[in-house]
């Protein structure tokens, strides 16, 4: 990784406009870069990774921290 | 040649708001609260419309709650505020030029055992803030003055009013409907709690508006239902129509309101020299760059506004939803005009697509019909 991932911080934020927003974030980096987000725990780490990797990232790494989660997305190559 | 000068009562939608709606409503029509692809499209355009919203405003856009328009808004914010704030919510604040919805929004609380206070206006129809500081008590929980007022165009203090409801721990509330996007307003330099925009007032889809709640507002819903917009605001979001909202929002040029008021001054110039006895309503200098109201000499407005109509000029005694009503219009009773001189009253308001050929025929023609020069 040449550069630290851009941090993105969803937590309190209702479905599924947590997913809209991370997808809204990562439209705007170059492809392969990397977004670290910060999730609830429940219905938002259960539906915004599979949402992320529906629209063709890749989730590479998924930790709790806390009472939440700390997900890190790069951005697909063709998304 | 058409002439429209009742942009304060609504406006015409840009084309990137029509292309923009209907561009979503075709390709984006899932429910934003659905999790399959189609809805979290939908959520992406309601997400980013909320984001273009917010940075308008300098607000974060957790804070900015979608409703269909100005009328939701304020009614939200101040009976939102007054149910959440329960038996401690006994006092509020209001001018005593504030668009009905906010009015009647208030007093319909004083069955709930509210009291509730109007503070009047100068004859430009302006708030003194010091009014405001002396009717405060320790049971008044909000206070709610509009940013420009809808008939006559008056920018009230909001900033000093703010100041003072946050000094002393008061929520504020503020109907920037008419303002939004030709007065600057950022809610991280105005201490404001809540603030009513809509879209139909500059060039955007009528049906929508927006709420910002300033983080840690008690808020209670008007709606009970899905719990859409954090609890705040139940009900299918009109996509569509958001999407258009930020249009609208993306194509606001902010020179234009310098042009407005140039064109503005120029109406009132030509009328002024015209029509002997004509007055202004409203005031001189802290006034919003589209207003222009008047007071004609003799003629009545509503017979004269026929007549430019059947000419292609549209313009109207006072605020929109009020023309249906025979009663003479409260803000300008508010400023000291007798009934008799509010029905004299016409309103002319411009926008950003107004040209200077129009306001001079139309000026000349409310010269040759109102029996001027
Ligand atoms: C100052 C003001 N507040 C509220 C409203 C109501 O907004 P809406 O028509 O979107 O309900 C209007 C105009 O319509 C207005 O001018």
């Amino acid at each position: 990784m040449s550069r630290p991932a851009e941090t993105l911080d969803l937590t309190g934020v209702p479905c599924p406009a947590n997913a809209a927003r991370a997808l809204l974030v990562i439209e705007g980096l170059p492809a392969g870069a990397f977004l670290r987000i910060s999730l609830d725990d429940g219905e938002p780490i259960q539906n915004v990774p599979p949402a992320l990797e529906e629209q063709g990232h890749v989730v590479v790494d998924k930790v709790r921290i806390g009472t939440g989660w700390q997900v890190l997305v790069k951005k697909g190559e063709e998304a | 040649m058409e002439i429209y000068l009742d942009n304060a009562a609504t406006t015409q939608p840009a084309t990137a708001v029509l292309l923009a709606m209907s561009e979503c409503s075709r390709r984006c029509y899932g429910n934003p609260a659905s999790w399959h692809r189609l809805g979290v499209e939908a959520a992406k355009v309601v997400e980013r419309s909320r984001q273009t919203l917010a940075e308008a405003l300098g607000a974060e856009p957790d804070e900015i709650v979608f409703t269909s328009g100005g009328t939701e808004s304020n009614n939200l914010a101040v009976k939102g505020t007054a149910w959440a704030a329960g038996r401690r919510g006994k006092h509020i604040v209001i001018s005593a030029v504030e668009h009905p919805s906010v009015t009647a929004a208030a007093l319909s609380l004083e069955k709930l055992g509210v009291r509730v206070s109007l503070v009047g206006v100068d004859s430009e129809g302006l708030v003194d803030p010091a009014a405001v500081a002396r009717v405060l008590t320790s049971a008044t929980i909000l206070v709610s003055v509009m940013h420009a007022n809808h008939e006559i165009g008056a920018l009230e203090p909001v900033q000093e009013i703010g100041r003072l409801c946050r000094g002393r721990g008061i929520l504020f509330h503020c109907d920037a409907c008419q303002s939004f996007t030709k007065e600057p307003l950022d809610v991280a330099k105005v201490p404001v709690d809540l603030l009513s925009v809509n879209a139909h007032k500059l060039h955007g889809p009528k049906g929508i508006g927006a709420l910002y709640v300033r983080k840690g507002t008690a808020l209670a819903p008007l709606f009970d239902g899905g719990g859409q917009e954090g609890g705040r605001r139940s009900g299918t979001l009109n996509t569509p129509a958001i999407a258009g909202f930020a249009a609208a929002i993306e194509a606001v040029d902010l020179r234009a309101a310098s042009v407005m008021r140039r064109l503005r001054d120029r109406l009132w110039d030509s009328l002024r020299r015209a029509v002997p006895g004509i007055r202004l309503n409203g005031p001189r200098k802290a006034r919003l760059c589209n207003n222009l109201n008047v007071m004609l000499p003799e003629t009545e407005s509503k017979p004269l506004l026929r007549k430019l109509s059947a000419a292609g000029i549209y313009a109207s005694a006072g605020a929109a939803c009020s023309s249906a009503k025979p009663e003479p219009s409260p803000v300008l009773l508010a400023i000291g005009l007798s009934p008799q001189e509010t029905v004299r009253s016409l309103r002319l308001s411009l926008s950003r697509w107004t040209t200077q050929a129009q306001v001079d025929a139309a000026a000349r023609a409310i010269v040759r019909l109102a029996g001027g020069s």
